[in-house]
């Protein structure tokens, strides 16, 4: 019993600290969703558009750089954190770039996971895209940039399924972003680095409360695909006009 | 609005809301001191019970990374920290001789316990010694009816517990009673609680952990009061011509913070439930059986009045005498 009394007083507590508005709790959401959001945002630019080129063009080791690809998307955080503090320590090789212990880091960090994670996922939706399509925009006398539109159109599902996951990543990641922010109060500390501190310390309470914050982020976020998601389907684009009339023939 | 356009605005609201972050972001905030400490000068809460008064006073933004004071020094051997608070003395010395850092005070101490289970199999309470008592715990442990959780993690903590042992004659890594918690203080003593076994932990975090955890740390302090179990904190300043991109300013500020009267008068006043954790030593380490710093207190007194602040009473009273 007295097991569960710890735990449910620390949701009690966690939803009264929620509630309260407590400036140390604001600062260090707003901390984890700038940083994430970041990071998730150029990592989805960076890793939609090579995703896009790596499926779209043909080149000699192409299913070797889709394998590394997706062999990064499993990068340990931890590992990430090492190698970057190294790199930005002061007297590591970027040291001049006064980086370490920054948010700008943080970002950094959850970038190189990020980037994995939406290249990877680029390339599987845009691949799966039927090829017709394809043909049919070339056949069309469409040219390639307007090629590239229509099947980023049709992946449109799979591109937003990789800014969602790319975000999960980052906003949970604690490892890296402990090692290259350094967890400090006011300024580098975010909701995962602080749970790991207030566990360590015994403050359940708070730990819970971070905690419920961090996964009310997650659902936020997954609310939101689905809205745009049932929008996405629902609005009928201009592709089926395109496709329907030449590549029917072609498969009857 | 067609598919490309969209693209074209939506990457273009990506780069405006990464650039707010970034600019947001740009400068390190004004007056960040960044400290490497040890894991009990946070868990025992007594940095965050300073800060509003040094931040106030010197307008700064007082911060800490929580680490072993083996990765303090070598964060700070890196250049990645401004001032160091650390305990362990050999190590301490080595890192001043070396030309990492310039000066060093003992500011402050607490004292290491024996902590276990109320049953305590090995007898602990009843130890000669804390080499006695080490060797009581290895004794019973090796029967398997005992265990003991290290912080492993090179901390100063860590380096006393392994003194401690080849004091006793006991090589205790390798053994299956002997777990090496990797972790800092406060989480080796949850550790320990889950296990109840034995461990070392300096009486700061147990007892702040005490008044946080209440009932559910089962533990006892079993052993204590022993000389050989005073544990001391050192206050490092770093070498500025070695580390240029240092606060060294702010560094100084809270070196004279600490050691002044203001500072050492916070430090005697913190208490956890109603029990003072740490004991401001400045200026007499010798009344801990420490060495004389005859020459470092006559500079840093100095110091603080060539700054305008008070050196702390029992000073004064032995220089005015």
């Amino acid at each position: 019993m007295s097991g569960w009394d710890v735990i449910v007083a620390g949701i009690a507590k966690a939803v009264q600290l929620i509630l309260s508005g407590d400036p140390t709790v604001l600062q260090i959401t707003s901390l984890s969703i700038a940083v994430s959001g970041a990071a998730t945002l150029l990592g989805a630019l960076i890793g939609i558009s090579t995703g896009t080129v790596i499926s779209l063009k043909q080149f000699k080791g192409k299913s070797a750089v889709v394998q590394i690809v997706n062999t990064l998307t499993g990068l340990p955080p931890v590992v990430v954190g090492l190698v970057l503090y190294l790199m930005l320590s002061s007297s590591g090789p970027l040291g001049f770039l006064k980086l370490l212990y920054t948010p700008q880091a943080m970002i950094l960090a959850q970038l190189l996971m990020v980037v994995p994670i939406t290249t990877s996922i680029t390339i599987s939706s845009v691949s799966s895209i039927d090829p017709e399509v394809r043909e049919a925009a070339m056949s069309l006398g469409a040219g390639q940039l307007s090629e590239t539109m229509i099947v980023l159109n049709e992946a449109r599902l799979g591109l937003l399924t990789s800014v969602v996951v790319g975000f999960g990543s980052a906003i949970s990641e604690v490892g890296a972003i402990m090692m290259v922010g350094g967890n400090l109060l006011g300024y580098t500390r975010a909701l995962t680095t602080a749970i790991v501190l207030l566990t360590n310390q015994g403050e359940f309470a708070e730990a819970i409360a971070l905690g419920i914050i961090l996964l009310s982020l997650a659902f936020v976020v997954n609310i939101l695909l689905t809205l745009l998601r049932s929008r996405f389907a629902g609005t009928s684009s201009y592709t089926p006009s395109i496709l329907v009339g030449p590549s029917a023939p072609r498969n009857p | 609005m067609n598919l490309s356009e969209m693209i074209w605005i939506a990457a273009a609201a990506c780069i405006i809301v990464v650039a707010g972050v970034l600019v947001a972001f740009s400068t390190r905030p004004r007056a960040l001191l960044v400290i490497a400490t040890t894991t009990s000068t946070v868990d025992t809460g007594l940095l965050d019970y300073l800060k509003p008064y040094f931040d106030l006073r010197f307008r700064a933004n007082m911060t800490w990374l929580y680490l072993g004071t083996g990765q303090a020094l070598a964060v700070a051997s890196r250049g990645d920290a401004d001032i160091l608070l650390v305990h362990d003395r050999a190590r301490e010395d080595a890192f001043v001789r070396s030309g990492n850092g310039t000066h060093r005070v003992t500011v402050m101490y607490n004292d290491f316990v024996i902590v276990g289970p109320s049953s305590d199999p090995a007898g602990v309470a009843g130890a000669a010694s804390t080499a006695d008592a080490f060797r009581k715990i290895a004794a019973v442990a090796a029967s398997g009816q005992a265990t003991f959780v290290s912080r492993g993690d090179g901390s100063g903590t860590n380096s006393f517990e392994l003194r401690m042992w080849s004091k006793a004659g006991i090589s205790p890594k390798g053994n299956s009673w002997y777990f090496d918690g990797g972790g800092g203080m406060a989480p080796t003593l949850r550790i320990t609680n889950e296990k109840q076994a034995y461990t070392v932990s300096d009486r700061g975090t147990w007892l702040k952990l005490r008044s946080t955890m209440g009932d559910t740390l089962n533990l006892q302090i079993l052993y204590q009061g022993d000389n050989e179990l005073l544990n001391p904190y050192g206050l490092i300043l770093l070498n500025e011509t070695r580390y240029p991109s240092i606060e060294s300013q702010l560094a100084q500020d809270f070196f004279l913070f600490m050691i002044s009267d203001e500072g050492q008068r916070l430090i005697a006043d913190y208490k956890v439930g109603g029990q003072q954790l740490f004991t401001p030593v400045f200026g007499k380490p010798e009344t801990m059986g420490l060495p004389l710093e005859t020459a470092a207190i006559e500079y840093w007194v100095a110091q603080l009045k060539a700054n305008g602040m008070k050196p702390p009473s029992w000073v004064s009273a032995s220089q005015g005498g």
